[in-house]
């Protein structure tokens, strides 16, 4: 599994483009939940005023983490991956609920998987910065549906491939398609021979 | 030999109890959190990196790291058993005290793994030490301790983990520090703390660590 995910990254901006990914796909869902639902709705659904609150708070912080890793990535040379289309298919507030908690659960195995595969140590450092945001996040989610705040003594790991069949059925489409710079489209890494994101999750669709 | 005091720690707590409020403060007062620039710079990669760097210094190899790990696992794992050993389930609010079992059980896992891996590594792991918490019979003044603990943990962790040099202790590393996260954010929920107060994790030099969880280590 791990020498399988070493071939997925080819350097650390690979590896932050997949964070990236991954935090444009929550930002977007908490920016867009949050439009639609408003403080009402969630008291309606049974949750106080605190919860949309944090709500608020989480999407703050996945606004800052998209900002400050595409910095990062431009910083250093590379073409941060853009917004993609997405479709959570959540109906009501208990729903986008449940989509918060599946998304921050996975994120944080995504990046307990990929921390090992950044060389750069400021690079390491930084995403732990994130990584330990999205742990708390998930806790608070399974805390808010009854589920345990924090499952087991040690996280799980997920490889990109793994990640990409949990997330990858809420992307639409890739983002960036009016840019001729295919290189900042890649959603995801891919295992594969090479397949961008279109084709493997066509594959999976 | 004892440290002078609790006053370390002391402070440490109001400092963090502090720094806690203000944050809730901030959020209830409708603010919201700068965004974009001002967040990128105030993150660890840029101006702290010099200083993280230092930190990294501070190590003189993966078995030094996981023993600096080992070591605040350990005061976990003792605070945890022996402050439920001290309260019972009706000291705490419903559900809690089943809760703190599970988070006892994970540092006493974390305890073993660590142990394990210094001795697979060729190294001596350390023991546990004595602790004074100065909790007394409060359980409320439990549970701000352990939010203390378990938010310095997640830095020491963030703090540390750029020193270690084996990719696959990094991983194991990580798998620690968000159970860490997960901890703190369940501890600050329940004493009436912001869970996530900050987009980004505060990642802290062993020098800081010790200056925070050191005052609670007798000898």
């Amino acid at each position: 599994m791990r020498s399988a995910a070493q071939t997925t990254f080819a350097n650390d901006l690979e590896v932050f483009n997949y964070a990236l990914t991954l935090e444009h796909l929550e930002y977007a869902f908490y920016r867009d939940g949050l439009d639609r639902f408003g403080e009402g709705d969630f008291a309606d659904a049974g949750f106080d005023a605190e919860v949309y609150e944090y709500f608020g708070l989480i999407r703050d912080h996945e606004q800052a983490h998209v900002e400050t890793i595409a910095e990062t990535i431009s910083g250093a040379g590379g073409t941060p991956v853009e917004e993609a289309e997405y479709d959570f298919g959540y109906d009501d507030v208990a729903g986008f609920v449940g989509v918060a908690q599946a998304l921050e659960n996975t994120g944080v195995a995504a990046y307990t998987g990929a921390a090992g595969f950044i060389d750069d140590g400021g690079l390491l450092t930084a995403a732990l910065t994130i990584h330990g945001v999205e742990a708390r996040h998930a806790a608070y989610l399974n805390f808010l549906v009854g589920d345990e705040p924090i499952p087991a003594a040690f996280e799980t790991t997920l490889t990109p491939d793994e990640v990409l069949a949990i997330a990858g059925p809420f992307i639409v489409s890739a983002g960036g398609e009016d840019s001729d710079d295919t290189s900042g489209t890649t959603t995801m890494p891919s295992t594969g021979s090479g397949a961008g994101v279109g084709g493997e999750l066509q594959g999976r669709w | 030999m004892p440290q002078p005091t609790h006053e370390l720690f002391l402070a440490a707590i109001t400092e963090e109890r502090e720094r806690r409020r203000s944050r809730r403060a901030l959020i209830q007062g409708g603010a919201k959190l700068a965004a974009g620039a001002t967040l990128a710079t105030t993150m660890a990669m840029t101006p702290a990196l010099g200083r993280l760097r230092a930190a990294a210094q501070e190590f003189e190899g993966d078995i030094d790291v996981l023993n600096y790990a080992l070591t605040l696992e350990h005061l976990e794992y003792a605070f945890y058993r022996d402050g439920l050993d001290t309260f019972g389930s009706d000291s705490f609010d419903e559900g809690v005290y089943d809760t703190l079992t599970g988070i006892r059980d994970h540092e006493g896992a974390h305890v073993e793994t660590l142990t394990q891996v210094v001795s697979d590594l060729g190294g001596t792991p350390v023991e546990e030490a004595e602790y004074d918490f100065g909790y007394g019979d409060d359980p409320d003044a439990f549970l701000e301790i352990a939010a203390v603990l378990e938010n310095t943990g997640v830095s020491a962790y963030d703090g540390a983990g750029s020193s270690l040099s084996d990719p696959a202790l990094i991983t194991a590393a990580g798998t620690i520090v968000a159970v860490e996260a997960r901890h703190a954010s369940y501890l600050n929920l329940i004493t009436g703390a912001v869970p996530f107060p900050d987009a980004f994790e505060t990642p802290l030099s062993r020098a800081e660590v010790l200056d925070a969880a050191g005052g609670f280590i007798v000898s």
